[in-house]
């Protein structure tokens, strides 16, 4: 009898992918179980957010931003009023200053929580998956308490934040935050000692750190390869210098890092919103900004850290009530364009796991 | 370093390469001629002082009177931000490739081939993505273009 006739085929997963979360085509070239190219096919939820914001006034994109990444859409508020803020030089009040703060924290948990949900589920553990939205679910229902919207929430605009939060928003959120830190240990001792778990993410996935900052990796997938970088620290803005609290770190880069590290965070989240809640100032909670805004000719780049890693915004502005160029960079961007790397000579159930890991947002991606 | 001190750096070691912008309204702002972009980008990252090693974002645009290329780096070692861009006219839209320099410009310039039709010399994988592959309505984030049924928002 011949030998047995081999050849490399392709598989095509996605663009329907229950664990592509969302609309990512990876054209994959395989070696039997091994995968020997992946080439990501994006494009399926462009939506031309750039050029639609270059036909609306400055006020009138926040909306708009609110689909650039809807996970964490108090982020994408926050980017472009502060991207505007810089352009006009408007000064925020302290109280307006600490809302943001309070609600960019509570979206940070909330991103997190559906990581956590997701990415086990992906991996094979349903628990977490419930768990995760549980929790997600009191955050949620502070945002609707606050500005009427669960998932899009327009409530972070230039100058200040749309309306003051209610007096039973301080009770609430406390509890709120004491049931998630009670839950931390519930998640971690789901997972953190299990040996399937623990076979299926530890030394999965490696990126080194050299590779992470050529391909322009960053947030916590940065901070997994043991470099300690976190815009909120290291390029300061809004007040989270009146704040105490860590960076987690963790030097493996793997997929198990990846993990911990984001449920690390959560708890600096906390412990930052607990100190913003105990110190939030009385006073005006937004700037009177004109009707027909005009920021001045000029242009600006300004990048803050969301719960997946630099969010930036380039705005150019020719002096009237219209930019002429906004450019949005979301990091997912960047951490789909390093995956052929990453996943390249692992198994394809790997592939599934280093991509779940990466926490891959697909409207990031395509805008 | 500071603002001041890496823009006296600057204007010591690159003055005769890089041009100060006064448009930049929060870190500086530089222009690149065309020819210079590969050396400077270079000359930037290998520097031991400004180490820019991070590319934050590529980002084409156009003014209605040029093309521009908007280089935003960053180095995560020194803590450093700049931004700098190329300028050129439509009928010259055809600029060198950073990847070697840095490899996250490779999407990036993709896209601003495929938005703007900038051309990307050595680029070596310029594909369609963003836009349907059999797309042949020119290109949309050019001013002169507008989508069908586009209706222009009034001027308030």
């Amino acid at each position: 009898m011949g030998a047995l006739r081999t050849e490399e085929f392709i598989v095509n997963m996605g663009p329907h992918h229950p664990s592509t979360h969302g609309v990512c085509r990876l054209m994959l070239t395989m070696d039997g179980e091994r995968v020997v190219n992946v080439e990501p096919v994006i494009g399926y939820l462009h939506r031309a957010i750039e050029k639609i914001c270059e036909n609306r006034t400055y006020p009138q994109c926040i909306p708009i931003m609110d689909r650039f990444e809807y996970v964490t859409s108090m982020s994408c508020d926050y980017a472009f009023s502060l991207a505007v803020e810089k352009l006009a030089q408007i000064e925020v009040p302290e109280r307006a200053e600490y809302l943001r703060v309070i609600m960019l924290e509570l979206n940070r948990i909330a991103s997190h929580l559906l990581f956590y949900a997701t990415t086990a589920m992906d991996i094979g553990a349903v628990t977490p998956f419930l768990y995760g939205f549980r929790e997600r679910e009191l955050i949620i229902d502070l945002f609707e308490m606050t500005c009427g919207q669960r998932l899009t929430y327009n409530y972070i605009r230039i100058g200040g934040v749309s309306r003051d939060i209610l007096p039973e928003f301080v009770p609430q959120c406390r509890k709120a935050l004491n049931v998630i830190k009670g839950k931390l240990s519930d998640y971690q001792g789901l997972l953190n000692e299990n040996p399937i778990w623990k076979a299926r993410t530890k030394g999965i996935g490696v990126m080194s750190p050299e590779l992470a900052i050529a391909y322009g990796v960053s947030g916590p997938n940065l901070r997994a390869t043991g470099i300690k970088f976190d815009l909120r620290k290291d390029d300061p803005y809004s007040v989270y210098d009146h704040f105490d609290f860590d960076i987690p770190l963790a030097h493996n880069g793997d997929v198990f890092d990846r993990y911990l590290l984001r449920l690390r965070e959560i708890e600096q989240s906390i412990k930052i919103i607990e100190q913003a809640l105990d110190g939030l100032p009385e006073g005006e909670y937004k700037t009177k900004i004109p009707f027909r805004f005009k920021p001045p000719a000029g242009e600006v780049y300004s990048r803050i850290e969301n719960s997946r890693g630099e969010m930036g915004l380039y705005i150019l502005s020719d002096g009237s009530t219209k930019p002429v160029r906004v450019k949005a960079r979301g990091s997912s961007y960047n951490h789909l364009q390093v995956l052929p790397e990453v996943a390249k000579d692992c198994l394809i159930a790997d592939l599934v796991a280093t991509f779940a890991s990466f926490d891959v947002i697909i409207p990031e991606v395509d805008r | 370093m500071t603002k001041d001190e890496l823009k006296n750096y600057i204007d010591t070691h690159y003055q005769e390469k890089m041009k100060f912008l006064d448009t930049g309204r929060f870190d500086l702002m530089y222009e690149v001629t065309k020819e210079n972009l590969l050396e400077i980008s270079k000359a930037l990252r290998d520097d031991e002082n400004l180490k820019f090693d991070f590319l934050c974002c590529l980002s084409g645009s156009d003014t209605r009177e040029h093309f521009e290329v908007i280089y935003s780096i960053a180095s995560v070692t020194k803590r450093l931000r700049l931004d700098f861009k190329i300028v050129f006219p439509y009928d010259q839209a055809e600029i060198d490739s950073v990847q070697d320099i840095w490899p996250a410009a490779n999407w990036y310039e993709r896209e601003t081939w495929e938005l703007f039709g900038i051309q990307i010399k050595n680029h070596g994988n310029l594909k369609r993505f963003l836009l349907p592959d059999e797309w042949d309505q020119g290109y949309p984030m050019r001013k002169d273009w507008d989508a069908p049924d586009f209706v222009r928002m009034p001027e308030l």
